[in-house]
């Protein structure tokens, strides 16, 4: 499909603005020379129609969750509720500027500190700060809150540990935040292996971070034997909020010793992924290190809201307060769903699950062998000896309407090799589940029988297989060509 | 549940299929002593109906900010965001689609952040243009830790005249990394050059500059960077107020070594502060140290264009603690709304609405100076100047009083200005709401 560039004609534009009757005839006598652009710069020239046309048909070479089963493990594909779209898009809201004295902002404030509350009573933490802008930047925060705990108690702890199947931000976020990254294997039942745990937990050790249920879907039955290795250390315990959805109102992270967690309100709390964001990425925290969150956050006094100043706050990790829409979806999503809609939610996504293993075991190896949680790690391995990759089987899902699983994500030897994380969430129904199934079947039979096909896949998407090689090779980053083609 | 489609039969079915007499089954893992007992304290579940009525009412407890047109920027700048900007947005091919890994399906997104990608490059000249971290001062942030990677010195340079909710941003980012921060303070609207002369030195990873700054001050860019390069250090500019590229150089022809941006005045409501959309942009060269989600192009088996995310070698998910960042999901479907904004605006558009923007600021001030209540300081400014009250509780009644959300009163950031206030006019303002803005203040 053709670039905007591409469609540009001289002379158009697709934008309107006020009559400019300023009292000034050259813009040159208001801005210095050594900073005014000696030339236009070159954007596109395309009406308004040109646009929206333009935009509409690039949407349709994208797979959304409105158009199917999207089941990417550790992502929480659920449905977005429409509701939740309108009511964040209210002009009160959407107008409203974050330097507007605190009275007139009320309302804000108000969404604000009534979804903390809430975050807080399903997590069983303290206090929440709603600033993180994602995942990933809910842990930079969450690692930067333990780093100044110990600061502030005179401790210097330079380690943290990672389990091996953790998600990349963990390492990533640890080592951003200044610490060593020390990894812990799991065991043969896809948990931490404990002993590994009590001989790497140290006093140089400032933590465990975990993700519970783990990337390979399983809820670490150890939790308890964990938070009492890591606190009699004087660790902290951190939570990877990426698989909350299968504890909602069955277990709170907070009541089995964890510290610190975040949040991901994109996944559980059903906003939108936007294509890659923007989601949120709140922070909750046990009392004894409410002081230290970024600064502000949101108070109630005398019956107003007001912003609150924690004394040891790590500072801000962004400007402003918070992605304020992605705020009022998950507000309005646990407003529609109660305690009973919470815990029905966290039920059907492990029967979906667990359906799904059952049906699958058999054509697709799984990781471990054991009842899930709310995702199933399978395998592709068995199909190597055909030359078909599980990249290969991923490829090919596509060709039967299904947005592909997680693919070689959770890796680690020996267990989680060729790997193909399912996540159904709750959103979909036995029917679609059932046709999911039986299309992986097909793929595995033509694995076997006709391979080709599924290394050549996918056949019906918008372009086939992409050379990503030769993205680098031969970097291309922006259009170089002209405008008017 | 409306939300969940499975009746209780399906699950009954379900579980049976499962082997499992109940959900029961499914938990074993989970000690009890872990398990919540009874359920959570929530409110009540709320229909459609009442959860709309309950969100309508807490918005009425806000102002209603529409028909308040805001003389504060200050970092969240109103400017007109075309309805069909929000209509390419609503489609749910954009905003119900997760991160582009699956190419063949995602093509929509990727070909949309080349074109995005080529547009910012287009504005600042920049090779390399990372289309989303999360905002102007995390992106800030991240061309610290950047510069701190590729020199491998420990000091940084910042102005004082850098967004204040950015300065502090970058010191919570660089504060692991024992990293000295020295902020140069201003001098007359602009950053004291001599001051920077003074402080930098052969262990300056990088001198960081905003442009037009916190007071909406044009800096000379050139000049600063000669300066930076002689002593080897990494030339950094923000810039929080992309409108300012429609009419100012691009930063590459002012030897700029990485522009971290905000582009929120691309196609983004203010949405009380976010979510904005960062970008980062830096010379061919420095792309293995830059963090962030980049698209490239590429042909597909059959030899057709087509679009991937590249240069992923440098991303967490790869690299783990080794990775350039921590940062996956950035503000992505923001990045679909600049490329649907600035294809709007075009070539022509964008010069204009900037030139606008010049214009209305600089007769606001005009205006106010006449009336004789301000006290002035003089230098080249966009679309945001400070003047000098000596009654700011007044002013501020009297602007809300007239459906104005007031300037910003700096002395919250930088309390040696008392009295000073930071105004802001873009093109939502009319010559006449100009005109009774300083009849209401100036009067």
């Amino acid at each position: 499909m053709k670039l905007i560039y591409e469609k540009s004609v001289k002379g158009r534009g697709g934008f309107s603005l006020k009559e400019d009757n300023f009292p000034y005839k050259d813009i040159s006598s208001l801005i210095p020379n050594y900073a005014l652009s000696e030339e236009e710069k070159a954007l596109p020239e395309v009406s308004e129609v040109d646009v929206i046309r333009h935009f509409t048909k690039l949407s349709k070479l994208n797979y959304g969750l409105d158009d199917g089963m999207y089941p990417l493990g550790s992502c929480t594909m659920k449905y977005n509720p429409k509701i939740n779209e309108k009511l964040a898009s209210l002009d009160n809201f959407v107008y409203a500027h974050p330097f507007t004295d605190q009275r007139y902002v009320q309302g804000s404030l108000q969404i604000m500190y009534e979804l903390s509350e809430m975050l807080s009573e399903i997590t069983g933490m303290d206090k929440f700060s709603l600033m993180p802008a994602a995942g990933a930047h809910g842990e930079l925060t969450g690692v930067l809150i333990i780093r100044k705990f110990f600061k502030d108690k005179g401790e210097k702890r330079s380690k943290i540990l990672i389990p091996d199947s953790a998600h990349g931000t963990n390492p990533a976020s640890s080592a951003m935040a200044g610490f060593k990254v020390v990894e812990v294997p799991s065991n043969e039942r896809g948990g931490i292996d404990i002993e590994k745990l009590n001989e790497l937990m140290d006093e140089d050790t400032a933590g465990l971070m975990l993700t519970n249920p783990n990337t390979v879907g399983l809820f670490d039955e150890n939790i308890e034997k964990i938070a009492e290795i890591v606190h009699s250390k004087g660790g902290l315990l951190y939570y990877d909020g990426a698989n909350l959805n299968a504890l909602l109102g069955i277990v709170r992270p907070g009541d089995t010793g964890f510290d610190v967690v975040h949040l991901n309100l994109h996944k559980t709390f059903s906003t939108p992924h936007g294509g890659g964001g923007p989601g949120a990425g709140a922070v909750g925290v046990k009392r004894e290190l409410k002081e230290f969150l970024p600064s502000p956050i949101v108070g109630m006094s005398n019956g107003e809201y007001i912003f609150e100043y924690p004394t040891k706050s790590i500072g801000r990790v962004r400007a402003f307060y918070t992605n304020f829409p992605v705020i009022v979806k998950a507000y309005v999503w646990i407003m529609s769903l109660g305690s009973d809609g919470l815990r029905e939610v966290a039920e059907t996504s492990i029967i979906n699950a667990n359906y799904i293993l059952k049906k699958l075991k058999r054509y697709y190896k799984p990781a471990y062998d054991r009842t899930c949680m709310h995702e199933c790690v399978l395998t592709g391995r068995e199909y190597k000896e055909f030359g078909v990759k599980t990249l290969d089987i991923a490829k090919r899902i596509m060709d039967y309407g299904f947005h592909p699983p997680t693919i070689y994500f959770p890796h680690f030897q020996p267990y989680a090799e060729e790997t193909i994380m399912i996540e159904p969430t709750e959103s979909e129904s036995k029917e679609t589940i059932d046709s999911f199934i039986e299309t992986m079947i097909k793929i595995s039979e033509e694995a076997k029988t006709n391979p080709e096909l599924l290394k050549e896949a996918p056949h019906n998407t918008p372009v086939g297989r992409l050379d990503e090689v030769r993205a680098v090779r031969n970097p291309k980053l922006v259009f170089k060509g002209d405008n008017d083609k | 549940m409306r939300y969940i489609p499975n009746t209780k039969e399906q699950k009954e079915e379900m579980l049976k299929e499962i082997g499992a007499s109940s959900v029961e089954d499914l938990l074993k893992d989970i000690p009890a002593s872990a398990r919540v007992k009874g359920k959570l304290n929530l409110p009540s579940p709320l229909s459609e109906e009442e959860v709309k009525e309950k969100i309508y009412n807490i918005s009425k407890k806000n102002l209603d900010f529409f028909f308040y047109k805001p003389l504060v920027g200050a970092g969240a700048y109103r400017h007109t965001v075309p309805e069909a900007v929000k209509a390419i947005i609503s489609r749910e091919e954009f905003y119900t689609s997760y991160t582009p890994y699956q190419p063949e399906i995602s093509q929509g997104n990727l070909q949309s952040m080349f074109e995005y990608q080529t547009h910012i490059s287009r504005l600042t000249g920049m090779d390399v243009v990372v289309p989303s971290i999360y905002d102007g001062a995390s992106a800030t942030a991240e061309a610290a830790l950047m510069a701190l990677r590729l020199t491998h010195k420990n000091k940084v340079i910042v102005s004082q005249l850098i967004h204040p909710h950015y300065r502090e941003t970058l010191n919570t980012y660089v504060e692991p990394h024992d990293t000295k921060v020295v902020e140069i303070p201003y001098k007359n609207g602009l950053t004291d050059i001599e001051k920077l002369k003074d402080s930098i030195d052969n262990e300056t990873a990088a001198v960081i500059i905003q442009s037009p700054n916190f007071f909406g001050g044009i800096e000379d860019i050139e000049k600063i960077s000669k300066i930076a390069h002689e002593s080897g250090a990494i030339m950094v500019q923000v810039i929080a107020e992309s409108m300012s590229l429609g009419l100012l150089k691009q930063p590459a022809k002012m030897d700029v070594d990485i522009v971290a941006g905000e582009a929120q005045s691309f196609g983004m409501d203010i949405n009380f502060g976010g979510p904005f959309n960062g970008y980062l942009c830096s010379k061919m060269k420095f792309i293995r140290q830059i963090p962030g989600r980049i698209a490239g192009e590429t042909v597909d088996k059959n030899g057709n264009r087509g679009f991937v995310m590249t240069f992923r070698a440098r991303e967490q998910d790869i690299r783990r603690e080794k990775a350039t960042s921590n940062i996956c999901s950035n503000h992505a479907l923001n990045i679909v709304a600049g490329n649907a904004y600035l294809s709007l605006v075009g070539k022509q558009g964008l010069k204009k609405i900037a030139e606008y923007n010049v214009k209305a600021a600089h007769y606001l001030r005009s205006k106010l100076l006449e009336s004789g209540k301000f006290e002035q300081i003089d230098y080249p400014f966009f679309n945001e100047f400070i003047l000098k009250t000596d009654n700011k509780d007044s002013l501020k009644e009297k602007l809300i009083k007239n459906n104005f959300i007031p300037p910003l009163d700096l002395s919250l950031f930088y309390p040696e200005l008392e009295g000073f206030m930071l105004f802001c006019t873009t093109e939502i303002f009319s010559k006449d709401d100009i005109d009774s803005i300083a009849q209401i203040i100036g009067g």
